[in-house]
């Protein structure tokens, strides 16, 4: 992420949880916090709980980030941001769980001719191969929950949708064929199966070395009589250290009602 | 193929949740930002190198990149890093451990260093890294902290040792590990009884000298990679003196440890210039130092050992008040002292009242004026220190002290203090590791230690990576004392301060005779005529060039093997 993608993923995050931002210019922003979004990111429970005890008047924070020092005007002091330091990791992980599930409609032009709209199940996912090194792949999968079509790159292709948390006039939804939950298990045996036909030989690499690591293990305390408590530690060690997994987590996902030929 | 795989249901229950309830929804906007942080933080492939990208702060050397993806790539993670002095071992941990962090393999750590560097690597840690690393100060905090720094003593007692070992650590990094070379002791046996998933062994001395030293450091990291005890010391001989001896152990050894020398790097270090400065003592001073040296043909001086009287010289040549506080402190330890004693010492007193000025400081305060820039002072003692300030105040000279002793805080105040406002820094101690001062390149040694090793920490200080400019260092010795003998005997003899931080750290491993300074009590306080001293510090320094020259051919015989 270079230092303008920064500043304007930081503005559009700020924009979307309706805060205002009070100054924008060349490698800086301040914005004025709402009463949330100081509780979600400014951790300071004891002033809000106190506040709420007292009636008091709430005094959400105002806060200056800098992403790009080098063109900031010398004056300005705030937090330099940038990929990799705590807050603005922070705000990766807070605007993960604040928008975690949707339901959206298409805002179609049909007018007023009774527009009948599809659902769509939505799964994005991250896809980690791990073991003591580590690999992802991203994931979006769409299923339409009437005739069970399934589609890659899901998110991507609703970039160019008009969409809308109400549904537009006009309109009405088809009742799922297939519900959610098992809309979500198809999703899930298509990902595993995609997953299988993948090449998997960092797996035995992995395996070998994890082989290798504890046959010297072994001949290290061959001589040793008894059950010996650091070579127990030692084989979890090596367990946990090369055992190759798989782990499918989920990024976000939800309901998309849109019009035949959408995507 | 049969990995397992993991599907994370906890998404699920609580979608089906709120479409049962309907809603709360999110935000489409929102939606679409964390989706692209998440393609961003994807991490595309298993080789490579992720960690640089993310640290502004930090421009890594070529070989400090190499070294971090050797130990992830090739080493799986576990590894002894043993570079020369000054090439950077911190940064080398830092990307690693910032690498397996980045990919989420490394959660939990454990970072033991010696006590003295706790604070410094929490902070660059911080400060560099971005790693929220915390020196471990109250017990609470190995539980509720993911990144903990603490010293190995505090660790390995109760009731920490029991918590650690509850811990489930992913990455443990131990500096200093040569302390570790020993397997009998308490301090081996805790770490080898940690869970060392991944483990980084951090080393400044060179270990591969002794075959007994190596099989342990290695067994703690990587057990059985050189084999079991009993077979290894079947197959080595016990006194087997260097890994040079035998081609397939130090294989073995090097697909466990990295060592990158100052010469295959390829950055180019700056010149040291050395000057030595004789002085001439004043009549009273004169008078001072003979009559301390006087003392140990003095048969009432038999209570005191010849060290005292050494010091006592020794501080002669560097301050009156330095002489001053060591008598007092005599006078005052002394149980019933008799007569004779408190007379010798009011005697020496009132030759230090006598001494109206300080031949090394006028010099220092000429120098410093015509040098006409940023100056540190070195001296081995508070006294003179103090003295110096009070000095150099005098002549209109700005100064800041410098101790070992001061907190991290205190130190970094110091430092910019004399990089803003003052024009000198007199520092008693060169423990000062850690903190930079290349912005000057100007040492004066207003006095000797007499042990090398704090002699190139001094000069480290200031010539190290980052330093612009050639470093000039001014050597004070008054004439006819022990002063110059050490300096001329010595120091110019092995040719010290021309040579390169971290040459001198493998001379002196090599030399097997216990330490220089001892050697040098013992030349200066026995023997009984100027012959003799002269004749024990020839060999001395014969014994010096001698693991010198074994050092050239070592690095000859590597030299030809690459």
């Amino acid at each position: 992420m270079q230092q303008l993608e920064i500043h304007n993923f930081l503005i559009r995050y700020f924009q979307a949880n309706e805060c205002e931002i009070t100054e924008n210019g060349p490698g800086y922003l301040t914005v004025q916090l709402t009463i949330e979004l100081d509780k979600e990111l400014m951790n300071r429970p004891f002033y809000w709980h106190y506040l709420e005890k007292t009636g008091g008047i709430p005094n959400p924070m105002k806060l200056t980030f800098i992403t790009n020092p080098q063109i900031a005007p010398e004056h300005i002091k705030g937090e330099t941001v940038h990929f990799g330091s705590p807050r603005l990791h922070q705000i990766f992980q807070s605007t993960k769980k604040l928008a975690s599930y949707i339901r959206l409609y298409e805002n179609h032009r049909n007018g007023q001719q009774q527009t009948p709209l599809m659902p769509w199940l939505c799964m994005n996912v991250k896809i980690s191969y791990q073991c003591d090194r580590k690999r992802d792949i991203y994931k979006s999968i769409g299923l339409q929950l009437i005739n069970g079509q399934m589609i890659e790159d899901f998110h991507e292709r609703l970039q160019k949708v008009q969409l809308t948390p109400k549904i537009p006039d006009y309109s009405f939804t088809l009742s799922p064929l297939v519900k959610p939950k098992s809309g979500m298990s198809r999703i899930e045996n298509y990902l595993k199966a995609v997953i299988n036909e993948d090449d998997h030989t960092w797996a035995e690499d992995a395996r070998r070395r994890w082989e290798q690591d504890l046959r010297l293990l072994d001949h290290f305390y061959e001589d040793a009589e008894e059950e010996n408590e650091s070579y127990e530690t030692e084989k979890k060690a090596l367990q946990d250290q090369y055992e190759p997994k798989i782990n499918i987590s989920f990024i976000n996902g939800g309901l998309f009602y849109l019009t035949d030929n959408a995507v | 193929m049969t990995v397992e795989i993991e599907f994370d249901s906890s998404w699920q229950d609580e979608f089906l949740h709120r479409i049962d309830n309907d809603g709360p929804w999110g935000n489409w906007d929102l939606f679409k930002l964390a989706v692209g942080v998440e393609k961003h933080l994807i991490i595309p492939e298993f080789e490579g190198l992720q960690a640089p990208n993310h640290l502004p702060n930090l421009t890594p050397l070529p070989h400090q990149l190499e070294t971090a993806k050797q130990v992830i790539e090739n080493m799986n993670g576990k590894a002894i890093l043993a570079d020369e002095v000054g090439l950077g071992k911190t940064i080398e941990a830092g990307l690693i451990l910032k690498e397996y962090m980045i990919r989420g393999l490394v959660k939990k750590v454990l970072i033991l260093v010696p006590a003295s560097l706790v604070t410094q690597w929490a902070y660059e840690l911080n400060s560099k890294f971005f790693i929220p690393a915390i020196s471990q100060r109250k017990s609470y905090v190995w539980e509720q902290c993911d990144v903990v720094v603490s010293s190995i003593d505090t660790a390995k007692r109760d009731p920490h040792r029991d918590i650690i070992y509850r811990q489930d650590y992913d990455l443990i990094i131990i500096d200093e590990a040569h302390k570790l070379k020993n397997n009998k002791t308490k301090n081996y046996e805790f770490v080898q009884n940690l869970k060392k998933k991944f483990c980084l062994l951090l080393t400044a001395t060179p270990i591969q000298n002794r075959i007994g030293e190596i099989f342990n450091l290695v067994s703690l990291l990587k057990p059985g990679h050189l084999g079991s005890e009993t077979a290894f010391y079947d197959k080595y001989k016990r006194d087997a003196r260097s890994l040079n001896d035998n081609e397939h152990l130090k294989e073995l050894v090097n697909k466990v440890m990295i060592r990158n020398r100052r010469a295959d790097t390829g950055i180019e270090w700056t010149k040291r210039h050395v000057e030595t400065i004789p002085i001439e003592f004043t009549p009273e001073e004169k008078e001072l130092y003979q009559a301390i040296t006087d003392l140990k043909s003095e048969g009432d001086w038999v209570q005191t050992s010849a060290f005292s009287v050494m010091t006592l010289q020794r501080e002669a040549c560097s301050s009156r008040e330095a002489v001053f506080y060591t008598l007092k402190n005599m006078l005052q330890k002394k149980e019933n002292p008799t007569k004779e004693f408190e007379d010798q010492i009011q005697n020496l007193i009132s030759k230090v009242e006598a001494v109206p000025s300080n031949s090394k400081a006028e010099k220092a305060l000429e120098l410093i004026q015509k040098i006409d820039d940023k100056v540190i002072i070195f001296t081995e003692y508070r006294a003179t220190q103090m003295y110096l300030q009070w000095y150099l105040k005098q002549n209109g000279i700005s100064s800041v002290p410098f101790r070992g002793g001061f907190k991290r805080g205190k130190k970094d105040w110091m430092r910019e203090l004399f990089q803003k406002h003052a024009q000198v820094l007199i520092a008693t101690e060169a423990g000062g590791e850690g903190i930079n001062l290349q912005f000057c390149n100007h040492i004066i040694n207003f006095d000797l230690p007499w042990n090398p090793m704090r002699l190139e920490q001094r000069i480290g200080r200031i010539h190290r990576l980052g330093q612009e400019k050639d470093v000039m260092i001014y050597n004070f010795a008054i004439q006819n004392t022990v002063e110059e003998h050490i300096l001329k005997l010595l120091y110019e003899k092995i040719e010290l301060f021309e040579k390169v931080i971290g040459d001198l750290d493998d001379i002196l491993t090599k030399l097997d005779f216990g330490s220089i300074e001892d050697h040098l009590i013992d030349i200066f306080g026995q023997s009984c005529s100027e012959g003799e001293m002269r004749i024990k510090m020839e060999n001395l320094t014969s014994m010096i060039d001698l693991a010198k020259d074994m050092q050239k051919e070592d690095s000859h015989a590597a030299a030809g093997n690459s």
